[in-house]
């Protein structure tokens, strides 16, 4: 036990001059995410953040191991199961946490689920723990963890999205887009709410090691099976980029919808040369059956139809609210290769 | 184009461009996002290439003269508006190459084409890659408010090409959009009149069901097309004359607010309209010959 305490990573001492009243007392829901853990590990580096809790259906892995347990508190839960949900609310832990944060990633994406399921995880998890953070009454900022795949996209869409920007409501969207847009406009329609602050942020395309985004799955893939005649301009954000955001709408005062986009912006294939992949073009209405039978045996876990029209138009996030509001900025740079 | 293709392309540029014009396309500006690319996809050296196939049109197949250029403003936003005409948007790359080689720094002119080009395989890549963008009123914003561009817009659309011989320099009415951009983005508005594309492709009839299941508004009958399959649309030889008039700076009168009178809108597009026309006009009195 004192071999364990000793190993433990020590978090900065809390600068002074940081009220009691700034501190914020985070929970994380999906934190086993890769985005997750690297929230966790900025927080618990953040003068500016109390406690932390870290929520997910796994086991505890074994990197939450070297965090203090005065700090950060990891939860085996699933926010999908009401009783779960209501038993995490009410413990001992979560009331002398003094949570006043929520920040919202469990966002399934893995083709392992049904669309039903993913459905009651993505949609009605999210509704679920909302109303339950508004009920209490203490919770003061919800942060949701949303994607840019929730914008309609065609030919004649403009570049650049800002987040007044037409929702793909199309009742033939694949279920993975609607459930984004489903969840993203559950948090949008509670946002008038006195109680709570609550932030939605649209991320583009999230690059990173072990990261599920769709796209950085289709850079893994070689050969690359791209539309023929058809290469779009795409914006590809860093991981860390996504953590800064997050932390940014965490402490700001601040409520609504926020685009957040990355550093690299430039035609898809360019960046496919970057990162030594073969571009095969096809014409675009054989991609699907082709990409479905590819994912069926196995060759590639890339899921063609959440992006099929981001790999023929081009739709970048408008982050200059953002920018005006949060003060955010991306400066880190995508490695390819 | 990948560093290799992009070095291929500037060594064809100092091959076979004088080193005037040479340079002129290595100085052109635009807002780089970091690849070679701003956010439409636009990229110099794509703009090179094409410029190395057109230049012969503009050169020694349309001869374009050009008048007026003193009236294009040196840098900033501005709004070219010209009359669309000729069955194949080919005015639009002549006042394009026109701005680049006569205005001074070389200026990239951004033409706003309709929103069915943005789905054509190919077709579609190759205006964003040579600078044009879909007429969608969040890329008139980035354009002119954040990137200070020149913007060509046609204010006739397809149906100025499509007018057919008949109704050649008369021009149909305009759309009101551009106005609503100058007031909002407080845009010079530069009238031009371009004479010679009437006569490079006159449209006999347009087969607009036809033209539809090609992803196209029309399929046009010209004496050349479909007479001579894809060779029949290579325009004839008509001289080019551009004129470019005095800028009109509606937004000094009027507050970007004024886009929310209808009324108002439409009599200034009415008016800007009457000036092209007027413009043609002249031109067309000054012309001695189609073709010389």
């Amino acid at each position: 036990m004192a071999e364990k305490k000793k190993n433990q990573v020590r978090p900065k001492k809390k600068i002074r001059g940081v009220r009691a009243s700034q501190v914020k007392n985070v929970l994380i829901t999906g934190v086993t995410s890769t985005i997750g853990r690297m929230l966790a590990e900025q927080f618990y580096f953040d003068e500016r953040v109390g406690k932390i809790i870290g929520v997910a259906i796994d086991p505890k892995p074994y990197y939450f191991e070297d965090y203090s347990p005065e700090r950060f508190v990891y939860i085996r839960a699933n926010i999908l199961k009401y009783r779960e949900l209501n038993n995490l609310f009410l413990s001992e832990v979560f009331k002398n946490s003094k949570i006043n944060t929520v920040v919202h990633l469990a966002f399934v994406t893995s083709t392992r689920f049904t669309p039903e399921e993913a459905y009651n995880i993505n949609v009605e998890g999210t509704r679920n723990l909302l109303l339950r953070c508004i009920e209490t009454g203490t919770i003061k900022k919800f942060v949701f963890k949303s994607s840019m795949i929730v914008y309609k996209i065609r030919p004649h869409t403009p570049v650049l999205l800002d987040e007044e920007a037409e929702l793909n409501l199309d009742p033939n969207a694949d279920p993975w887009i609607k459930n984004r847009v489903d969840a993203d406009m559950i948090c949008r329609s509670m946002m008038d709410n006195p109680k709570m602050d609550i932030v939605v942020l649209r991320f583009s395309n999230i690059i990173g090691r072990n990261i599920t985004s769709e796209l950085n799955e289709f850079f893994d893939m070689k050969p690359c099976l791209v539309p023929m005649g058809y290469n779009p301009m795409v914006n590809l954000i860093h991981a860390k980029d996504v953590v800064n955001a997050i932390q940014l709408a965490v402490h700001k005062k601040v409520r609504g919808v926020f685009n957040i986009g990355g550093r690299e912006t430039a035609p898809l294939r360019t960046f496919l040369y970057y990162n030594k992949n073969t571009p095969v073009p096809l014409p675009h209405p054989l991609l699907g059956p082709v990409y479905g039978f590819i994912n069926k045996i196995g060759l590639t876990s890339y899921y063609y139809p959440v992006e099929k029209d981001l790999l023929r138009f081009t739709a970048l996030p408008d982050w200059s609210k953002a920018q005006k509001v949060l003060g955010y900025r991306p400066y880190n740079r995508v490695r390819f290769g | 184009m990948t560093p290799q293709q992009r070095e291929a392309v500037w060594r064809l540029v100092d091959r076979l461009l004088p080193k005037e014009e040479a340079k002129r396309l290595k100085n052109m500006n635009f807002v780089d996002e970091g690849f070679g690319y701003d956010v439409f996809g636009f990229e110099k050296e794509s703009f090179a290439l094409a410029y190395l196939f057109l230049r012969f049109f503009y050169k020694y197949w349309f001869r374009v003269r050009g008048y007026g250029y003193e009236n294009v403003p040196r840098k900033g936003k501005v709004l070219i508006v010209p009359n669309h005409s000729g069955t194949i948007p080919v005015d639009f790359i002549m006042i394009a190459i026109d701005l680049f080689l006569h205005v001074n720094p070389p200026r990239v002119a951004r033409g706003i084409v309709d929103h069915f080009a943005g789905a054509l395989p190919y077709i579609g890549l190759i205006i964003y890659r040579t600078g044009s963008v879909i007429g969608a009123r969040k890329n008139f914003e980035v354009l002119l408010q954040r990137h200070g561009e020149t913007v060509v817009v046609f204010p006739e659309g397809t149906r100025g090409i499509g007018k057919g011989w008949a109704n050649r320099y008369k021009l149909t009415r305009f759309n009101v959009g551009f106005i609503e951009m100058a007031l909002k983005y407080r845009t010079p508005i530069v009238p031009t009149a371009v004479i010679g594309a009437e006569e490079q492709a006159p449209q006999i009839a347009k087969l607009t069901t036809v033209g539809k299941l090609l992803g196209l508004p029309y399929l046009p009958i010209t004496p050349t097309f479909p007479l001579f399959g894809v060779l029949g649309l290579i325009p004839l030889p008509s001289r080019y004359y551009i004129y470019y008039g005095t800028p009109l700076h509606y937004y000094k009168a009027y507050k970007p607010s004024a886009i929310k009178d209808p009324v108002l809108v439409r009599q200034l597009a009415d008016e800007v309209q009457g000036i092209v026309q007027d413009m043609i006009n002249k031109g067309l009195k000054r012309r001695k010959s189609v073709f010389f």
